[in-house]
């Protein structure tokens, strides 16, 4: 029987197999930022280990980073320790670091590939959920937790239970792919399969509707895996990935010999069997709003909210759920999602901060000006996306239209920073989470895609970006 | 393992609500703990009692892969955490620091025990004991890594070669 394209990489990496029990496989890249790496290395010191392989370990801040002047001093003392602590770690193991004036510097999932770092067929971990963006480029990545970053620090592996392969087709065109984008499709996914529907499987998104995509917007879709409860995300990678890749920093010398390898190596095959299956049709689909507090719990732009007994379908947790998201987000069953207004927008994070998402939204409010009753942000994905949005002359479009142009980082995608919503502010977010108290304490995060963020930021509230003019 | 339970009869409780991310910066695990399910339940830390154990609903532990969500609840005093699915990298987190036990349980243990009941948890029977209601409920068994893991007191303590 033919194998699935995540099996393939599977089985190459193994180092010790176990049947029915985790397998210990091999880390191609180790991704380290400041959040989650400080106790790994203090484990490597109290027993006298080394980094095992310091030329795979890259390293850079992301989650706590200040957005605003970097030439600054960190005013948050617990940061600018974190900050530092890595700094100490990368130097005393030998490990590149891209710290915060490095022009390289950005989210560890933007940077990775924009540096040539990804690579198809490879393994890749790092302590951070979305880590399953890099399967955008059909590599197996996954996000870990200390233990296992200290594990990897000293040994190159880990012990991982072989997740079963779940096959998700997205078949068909999007009538208007400026407005329903690569976020639409992958939260109608979560929508559909819910917040657990993935759970200990590795998705591979197959069909027209995702060759279509190009890489930026591959990448949206692979790193929302982890909130369908995925292990990992990817998608076998083709010519789109070949040139995107091509030229990069750390792209290797003998690329077109490995081109031709991965050409050969890197697909499922026609006879491969997953353990399961969903198919998502976008011909017609909307852009999509989340109104509750996780990211199944999403409508077309064009519905309402949802009652908990619609939305529960008979399940009493479901329904619970609902109605605490329901109190937690102060809306009502029955509200038009267009008629939603909004405090804050923030367009930035893993999912949504990469050049292709700026120049989209910047479509949008090109010559207009942010409602006066809305505060906006842009945080770019990384320092180089910042720079080549700046030669571009999108930050002017954005400034002029009275959004906030920041420095690159994690920013108000999780809160760690002091970007951060006041209790009770709701936000139009380009993140992934909408978990209670996600953005700041007590504030209501509605997940959208750039151009829907960027459409609310100057109507101040949701609004069907199919109705403006996009091209 | 012997504790009383507090109960959250839902699905999802995310790893925002049990360590939000302002405090994935403190390193002294006392202090995070004073944090701990500060998103769902602000009188956890008041209530929270050394042995007890956390019962909850599907996916438990989703979203961010921060240790800290384990670490937290491991420093309040809990034991294990009975939920009918776990999110896989909670799951592993919990088991590779020896934080607590991640352990599934069936619809019956989640409909049967009520906040403050006490049980018992027998690992090597896969038995859970409900003392106050006096009833019994089978736990799925861990896969032999995991059990070993978890007996050898953490990934770092686990030897293949002596097992």
């Amino acid at each position: 029987m033919g194998k699935t394209l995540f099996e393939k990489i599977w089985e190459s990496h193994i180092v010790v197999e176990k049947q029915n029990d985790p397998s210990l496989i091999y880390i191609d890249r180790h991704l380290v930022h400041e959040v989650t790496s400080p106790q790994a290395f203090e484990g490597l010191r109290m027993n006298n280990r080394k980094v095992r392989r310091p030329d795979l370990t890259i390293a850079t801040m992301d989650h706590n980073v200040p957005t605003t002047d970097r030439s600054l001093p960190i005013l948050d003392q617990t940061s600018s320790v974190q900050i530092q602590t890595l700094e100490k770690n990368c130097k005393e193991f030998g490990i590149k670091l891209f710290d915060i004036n490095s022009p390289n510097q950005g989210i560890v999932h933007v940077i990775g590939p924009q540096l040539g770092i990804t690579l198809p067929g490879t393994t890749i971990v790092c302590g951070d959920s979305h880590t399953s963006t890099h399967g955008a480029f059909g590599a197996l990545a996954l996000g870990i937790g200390t233990s296992d970053v200290e594990h990897v620090l000293a040994s190159q592996t880990i012990w991982l239970e072989k997740p079963k392969p779940f096959e998700i087709r997205v078949e068909g065109k999007r009538k208007n792919p400026h407005a329903v984008t690569a976020k639409d499709i992958i939260l109608s996914i979560i929508k559909n399969i819910g917040t657990g529907g993935g759970t200990g499987t590795v998705v591979e998104y197959r069909g027209d509707g995702i060759t279509d995509l190009s890489m930026e917007q591959r990448m949206t879709i692979c790193n929302m895996s982890i909130e369908a409860g995925a292990r990992a995300g990817l998608i076998a990678p083709d010519e789109k990935t070949f040139d995107y890749l091509r030229g990069r920093k750390y792209t290797p010398k003998n690329y077109e010999s490995l081109v031709d390898f991965w050409k050969d190596h890197l697909k499922t095959d026609s006879d491969a069997k997953f353990e399961k299956q969903f198919t998502l049709h976008i011909d017609d689909i909307a852009p999509q709003v989340s109104w509750g507090t996780n990211p199944g719990m999403t409508s077309d732009v064009t519905e309402s909210i949802p009652s908990p007994d619609e939305f529960s379908k008979g399940d009493s947790n479901q329904k619970k759920g609902a109605e605490k998201a329901l109190d937690y987000m102060a809306l009502k069953p029955g509200t038009a999602i267009e008629d939603i207004k909004i405090d804050r927008v923030f367009i930035g994070s893993c999912t949504n901060a990469r050049l292709e998402d700026l120049i989209e939204a910047s479509k949008v409010i090109k010559g207009q000006k942010i409602s006066p009753n809305v505060q906006a942000m842009v945080v770019p994905g990384s320092h180089m996306v910042k720079k080549q949005a700046e030669e571009m002359g999108l930050d002017k479009i954005f400034i002029n239209a009275n959004f906030e142009w920041r420095e690159a980082g994690c920013s108000m995608c999780l809160g760690m920073n002091p970007d951060i919503l006041s209790p009770g502010e709701r936000c139009a977010s380009t993140s992934n989470r909408n978990f209670e108290g996600r953005q700041g304490t007590g504030g209501r995060t509605h997940l959208v895609s750039p151009v829907m963020a960027a459409a609310a930021a100057i109507k101040g509230h949701f609004v069907d970006v199919r109705k403006m003019d996009l091209s | 393992m012997k504790g009383n339970v507090i109960k959250y009869t839902q699905d999802n409780v995310d790893t925002d609500v049990i360590i939000p991310g302002q405090y994935l910066k403190i390193h002294d695990y006392a202090e995070l703990a004073t944090h701990a399910m500060e998103g769902l339940d602000p009188d956890f830390h008041s209530k929270v009692k050394e042995g007890d154990f956390i019962l909850s609903g599907k996916n438990f532990g989703c979203g961010s892969s921060r240790e800290h969500a384990p670490i937290a609840l491991s420093h309040s005093g809990i034991k294990a955490v009975l939920a009918l699915s776990f999110a896989r990298i909670f799951y592993r987190n919990s088991v590779d620091g020896a934080f607590l036990l991640p352990i599934e349980i069936e619809q019956n243990a989640y409909d049967g025990i009520s906040e403050g009941d006490e049980i018992t948890i027998n690992v090597s029977l896969n038995e859970i004991k409900n003392i106050t209601k006096n009833q019994t409920y089978k736990m799925k068994p861990f896969s032999e890594i995991i059990g070993k893991i978890i007996t050898a007191g953490g990934l770092f303590k686990y030897n293949p070669d002596q097992n």
